[in-house]
């Protein structure tokens, strides 16, 4: 019934509540009995939790009612336990009965009430954790211990009833994560054992009572288990060094010391001595080491050196070491570095380097000698070179770079048994680079210039190339004949280039043939230019003379050059006269007039020599020329040869300047048959007309005399029966050599040139009165064109040289170049 | 070693501190002390071969040397008066006992499982003795160079 009366009354609050809840307040949340517990079972304790307060401050009210009465109670301490708690003490805690407990939240609106929550004592037990737990460590006899202490949990009441709990404890190494748990009993101590030394523990215990649940686990305690009390390791001497070879020092390694406190020693005894001595010194030269002073240094003995380390365990030995201090000297690094610039002969600069050795080394007495090293790398670089010094503590550096930065360092070392020293702080060297920037531009205006140079001479090659080429290999000019067209010779129309040339009846038609004359051999020399040709002449149109050197040496005319196409000097060229009349002399055929000629005595015999000699020159015309000789038609008896290429249009004769211009009449008129000679023919072609130069030299048949010979006088000419042209020698105006001329008369005219080929121009002489002997139309020959041609020039003559070029040459001879206008 | 019984100045000091004339003598009694063990432990060396033929050789050469140290010595010995000679004397001195500690180190270093070992370590402490005690002397005489 009450009960009844409670809920309806809750609702009732409740629905106030909610209407109310409109204007913000409302009556409150739903408290939450959280939990209960009991310590001891005798007491109890429930705490709940408020709901909502509803914007007004609550109250809260317990009630309970055991589980067979219906009554209610109210909870009798709100205090004890804390806020939001009730206490049940001794007196109001039955564990044999279960009470159902309400919470209820009051205010101003309403109330409400929580769940009711079903407790029973017995079930709720849990004690509180142990306390004041302590921890101990025993060693004994290697081994330890850990003991564990601790109290029971307090009560609120100091009630003398001993509840007995039950512990548990558990630990484990602190880094580790698994407990070990250990259930005690119903002490409240604990000894553990097996633990690891060194390890640092961490233990908890809680406790249990008969019924219930084990309380919490009471708060961490730790504790380090000391390590294992051994004797000490075996130390270790690491090295001893000497640094100048009169006191030394010796390091060791300690042994781990099991955290006890370890002393070392170290003993050493000398070689030969059984006594041991203890070191001297063990603070000088830092921790874990000996220093061994003058005193106590001896060389050329063997050190034995031990180490002893001690601890409470006991102690250790090191392993002996041997020592003679002469090789144990490793120096310090060398000292007062300083580099210096020098400059060379060459202006290079070098670097000096010095040093100095070790202060402590005592290298003045001998006692220590050293030996240095350095080593040098570019800044940048990886590799060190190594140099080997010696003894001096200097060196020279060549070979670096300037501009760049070089690093160096150097160490040293007793010359013997030792060791290198450490090598000394580094050193930087830089060379200044001034030269460099000076011989780069040098380097680049030279490469400028040249460039340009190269490229200017090779426009200049491009451009003139060809002229360039003209210059360093002329051309080999063609033969140019004046009034020859190569393009008839190419052709072979022979008849019309030898009508240009004036060239009649060649090649000789068959009269001439019995003229012909087969040449021999005049001299006796193996002379192969002598060709015997005897035939028609091929149709050459011109005779040339080549000049070939085969020059045997023999004879006056020594070379073909006295076949002078210039005519330079008045050499006489082998008339074709004069060969002819060689010739003649040899041969036989027909040549009456030939023999004639020759068979004056006087000049048979001069002649003959002279001919000699110039048959050779005549020897040097070959075959086809020599051929052409054989002609006595006027016209061709005087080709002139000569030849060469040259195109030049002056006739020889032409060319001739000087004085000796001679106007061969070819003394021809010495032909019978012939016809007339005087002829001259001038190949325009040629410069080097072969001129039948008469020789004027003494006794010398004009024609016949194949040297110097200036002009050849006009003897006489013959009108009557067949007009012969005499000519005459100027020197030997005494001599007239006519051979065939019968002629008495004496006039003598000169001839000046020589028009046509076939018409002589002569000069009227000053000298003498005599008529000046117009031409004549030597032509006779057969050749009629020749007669017009005569007659026409017989008009020319008189008048012609006579006034013009008397002067020229300073002789009364004209430049036969002037009357040849015809020529082309 | 049977040098040991030898008394030789055991430091710099000592070394610096006795006459030169005394100094000379110990160097020239210590090798003189050893010109014969030398040969006999070349006649041994022979009969063994043990060594490598190299080894030999410098064997050889240590005892030549040692005859030349101890006559060079000998003239520094009885020519301490006059300067003159002593340099070219004492350069040629070191030289050779310098190719003869470096020979003696090399030969050592192969000889150590030789039973002759002890010898050569003896030997080559001597030469290094006597080495020492020439640059001590040779410093005293003629301080200018390299001193």
């Amino acid at each position: 019934m009450k009960k009844r009366f409670i809920s309806s009354v809750q609702i009732i609050l409740q629905l106030a509540l909610a209407t109310v809840g409109l204007t913000g307040q409302s009556y409150p949340g739903k408290p939450q009995i959280i939990r209960c517990r009991s310590l001891e079972k005798e007491t109890f304790s429930c705490w709940w939790k408020p709901g909502s307060d509803g914007g007004l401050p609550n109250n809260y009210t317990l009630f309970y009612s055991k589980d067979s009465e219906e009554k209610i109670y109210e909870c009798p301490d709100y205090l004890t336990s804390g806020p939001n708690s009730c206490y049940f003490d001794k007196n109001h805690t039955n564990p044999w009965t279960t009470y159902i407990i309400t919470v209820m939240a009051t205010n101003e609106i309403g109330s409400n009430s929580s769940d009711p929550q079903h407790v029973d004592v017995t079930s709720i037990v849990q004690p509180d954790a142990p306390v004041n737990l302590s921890l101990e460590t025993n060693t004994s006899a290697n081994l330890s211990y850990l003991w564990a202490k601790w109290s029971p949990p307090p009560l609120a009441d100091a009630s003398s009833n001993s509840h007995v709990y039950h512990y548990e404890l558990r630990l484990k190494p602190e880094e580790k994560e698994e407990w070990e748990t250990v259930s005690v009993g119903m002490q409240t101590h604990y000894e553990v054992g097996s633990l690891k030394a060194g390890v640092k523990y961490v233990v908890q215990v809680r406790c249990m009572l008969d019924l219930g649940e084990w309380s919490e686990w009471s708060s961490e305690r730790s504790i380090q288990i000391p390590k294992e009390r051994l004797p000490p390791e075996k130390p270790v001497i690491i090295k001893c060094r000497s640094p100048e070879k009169e006191t030394f020092t010796c390091w060791w390694k300690p042994a781990s010391d099991g955290g006890l406190l370890t002393k070392h020693t170290l003993l050493y005894s000398k070689e030969g001595e059984e006594k041991v001595y203890e070191c001297p010194d063990y603070k000088t030269a830092g921790p874990n080491s000996c220093y061994f002073d003058k005193k106590h240094t001896s060389f050329w003995t063997i050190y034995n050196i031990t180490v002893r380390a001690t601890n409470e365990m006991g102690s250790n030995v090191s392993d002996p070491h041997y020592v003679d201090v002469t090789y144990i000297v490793q120096p310090d690094p060398p000292v007062n570095i300083t580099l210096e610039l020098k400059k060379s002969i060459k202006r290079k600069p070098y670097l000096v380097l010095t040093w100095s050795p070790p202060p402590l080394a005592d290298v003045r007495s001998g006692w220590l000698t050293l030996e240095y090293e350095l080593r040098l790398k570019p800044e940048e670089g990886e590799e060190w070179e190594t140099i080997f010094v010696g003894q001096q503590t200097q060196y020279k550096m060549f070979s670096l770079n300037p501009g760049k930065r070089y690093i160096v360092q150097i160490h040293c070392k007793p010359d013997h048994h030792g060791l290198w020293s450490e090598w000394s702080p580094e050193m930087y060297i830089e060379i200044p680079t001034d030269f460099r920037v000076k011989d780069m531009v040098v380097w680049i205006i030279v490469g400028v210039l040249s460039s340009l140079i190269c490229l200017i001479m090779s426009w200049i090659m491009i451009m003139k190339g060809y002229r360039m080429m003209a210059f360093i290999l002329p051309p080999v000019p063609g033969p140019k004949i004046k009034g020859i067209d190569t393009h008839l010779l190419e052709t072979g129309k022979s008849e019309e280039l030898l009508s240009a040339l004036g060239c009649h009846g060649f090649p000789p038609t068959s009269d001439c043939e019995e003229l012909l004359i087969e040449y021999l051999e005049v001299e006796d020399s193996e002379d192969q230019q002598l060709m015997p040709s005897h035939d028609t002449p091929s149709k050459n149109t011109k005779i040339i003379l080549k000049e070939t050197d085969s020059d045997s040496g023999r004879g006056s005319c020594d070379s073909p050059s006295l076949l002078p196409v210039k005519c330079r000097e008045s050499r006489s060229l082998p008339s074709t006269l004069q060969t002819q009349d060689v010739r003649a002399k040899e041969k036989k055929g027909g040549k009456g007039s030939w023999d004639t000629r020759c068979t004056t005595s006087e000049q048979k015999a001069l002649p003959c020599e002279s001919i000699k000699t110039c048959t050779w020159l005549a020897a040097q015309i070959p075959s086809n020329q020599a051929a052409m000789f054989a002609y006595h038609s006027t016209v061709e008896a005087f080709k002139i040869t000569l030849n060469t290429t040259n195109v030049n249009t002056s006739p020889v004769l032409v060319g001739n300047e000087e004085n000796h211009q001679s106007l061969y009449p070819i003394a021809e008129t010495v032909y019978d048959d012939l016809e007339k000679i005087s002829e001259m023919e001038y190949s325009k072609t040629d410069q080097t007309t072969v001129q039948v130069r008469q020789n004027e030299h003494s006794d010398k048949s004009p024609f016949l005399n194949p040297k110097l010979m200036d002009y050849v006088e006009v003897h006489k000419v013959r009108q009557d029966e067949e007009p012969t042209l005499l000519l005459k020698h100027k020197e030997n105006s005494g001599k007239t050599k006519k051979c065939t001329v019968p002629g008495t008369s004496k006039e003598y005219t000169k001839v000046s040139t020589v028009v046509d080929h076939h018409i002589l121009v002569l000069l009227p002489d000053q000298r003498s009165q005599n008529t000046p002997v117009s031409q004549e139309p030597v032509a006779e020959t057969s050749q009629n064109p020749q007669q017009s041609q005569a007659d026409k020039n017989t008009s020319y003559s008189t008048t012609t040289p006579s006034d013009s070029r008397r002067d020229t040459s300073g002789s009364d001879y004209m430049d036969p170049s002037s009357f040849m206008p015809s020529f082309k | 070693c049977h040098t040991s019984g030898m008394l030789t100045p055991n430091g710099k000091e000592y070394a610096q501190k006795i006459p030169r004339e005394e100094l000379t003598h110990v160097i020239l009694k210590l090798l003189q002390a050893w010109k014969e063990p030398l040969s006999h432990f070349n006649q041994h060396i022979e009969h063994h071969q043990e060594l490598p033929d190299d080894s030999l050789s410098k064997a050889k050469q240590i005892s030549n040397m040692v005859h030349e140290l101890k006559t060079g010595v000998e003239k520094i010995w009885n020519s301490t008066a006059q300067c003159s000679d002593t340099s070219v004397v004492f350069c040629s001195i070191i030289f050779k006992i310098c190719c003869m500690c470096s020979t003696s180190l090399s030969i050592s270093n192969e000889a150590n499982m030789m039973s002759d070992s002890d010898f050569i370590h003896c030997f080559r402490r001597d030469s290094n003795k006597v080495q020492s005690y020439l640059k001590i002397l040779k410093c005293r005489i003629m301080p200018e160079n390299s001193c």
